[in-house]
């Protein structure tokens, strides 16, 4: 194995890693917004529940990406 | 039959600012005087907002700055790294696509959460006791409440260039006893704040005597 495929391989590991992470904290921005939709109930509310969800499905689809791609 | 006498149409009297009926509140409302078609947690049977509030919404403009910042900042720093740094490796495509993809992704998160933080921080006040809900930071959350008899004194400040040009300040409401104090900070019409506030403390007071 050649010093440079060693590094990608470890630079592979990373962003893998770096990218998996991310898409739990996505999740906790879904998770808690849900929380303070029970706490305050008003129309606007449906709207920041859906860029929440958007934002998890790109940084998964990022992820899937990263291991099609990487 | 001609009509020979027609009474005048009562005129709807004129909408007063802070009028109650079916004011509706949009994404970006900081200040609303008896809003309409909102619910928190506590709320009770027959309870009413009278009062609610977030911070100004000149607060967001950082986070729009900072959004733009980070969008542009790809097509500026690219380039200008490519040129200077010297990688000891050559990356590959595919490294370069996700990780632009990543950057744009965590741009949205980063602003998407600072919405967040500034939609869920908010004051209510109701006919019964004053609220203060905290959206400190993503894993943390506080409610505190106080009723409107415990409430002592109130002032409130402002100061500084843009708290003056778009009158908004802080409201320190002081409570009895070990109840927390309130702050309300950086709240739109910080004097209509407190003169309402003071004006339910004195209903509240004069209907129980």
């Amino acid at each position: 194995m050649t010093p440079s495929a060693i590094v990608l391989l470890v630079l592979k590991i990373c962003s893998l890693m770096g990218l998996g992470l991310y898409c739990i904290f996505a999740a906790i921005i879904v998770r808690q917004e849900q929380l303070m939709a029970h706490v305050l109930e008003e129309a606007f509310e449906p709207v920041l529940k859906l860029l929440t969800i958007i934002h998890l499905i790109a940084s998964l689809g990022t992820f899937f990406l990263a291991i099609i791609l990487l | 039959m001609p009509i020979l006498y027609q009474p005048p149409k009562p005129n709807k009297p004129a909408r007063q600012k802070g009028d109650t009926h079916d004011v509706r509140m949009g994404p970006l409302t900081s200040y609303i005087v008896g809003p309409t078609g909102i619910r928190f947690e506590t709320q009770e049977q027959g309870e009413k907002i009278i009062l609610f509030m977030r911070q100004h919404v000149i607060f967001l403009v950082p986070t729009i700055c900072l959004a733009i910042l980070l969008v542009l900042a790809p097509s500026v720093l690219v380039p200008f790294m490519l040129r200077f740094m010297h990688l000891p490796i050559r990356l590959p495509v595919g490294y370069v696509i996700v990780g632009t993809l990543f950057w744009y992704v965590v741009t949205f998160g980063v602003v998407l959460i600072r919405f967040l933080r500034w939609f869920f921080n908010i004051y209510i006040v109701t006919d019964k006791r004053v609220v203060d809900i905290d959206f400190v930071h993503l894993l943390y959350k506080e409610f505190s409440e106080a009723k409107l008899s415990k409430i002592q004194d109130m002032t409130f400040k402002t100061g500084g260039f843009f708290s003056t040009i778009f009158n908004y300040g802080n409201v320190v409401i002081q409570t009895a006893g070990e109840l927390p104090n309130f702050d309300f900070e950086s709240v739109p019409n910080p004097e209509k704040v407190v003169q309402t506030i003071s004006g339910l403390i004195h209903k509240s007071t004069s209907s129980t005597i």
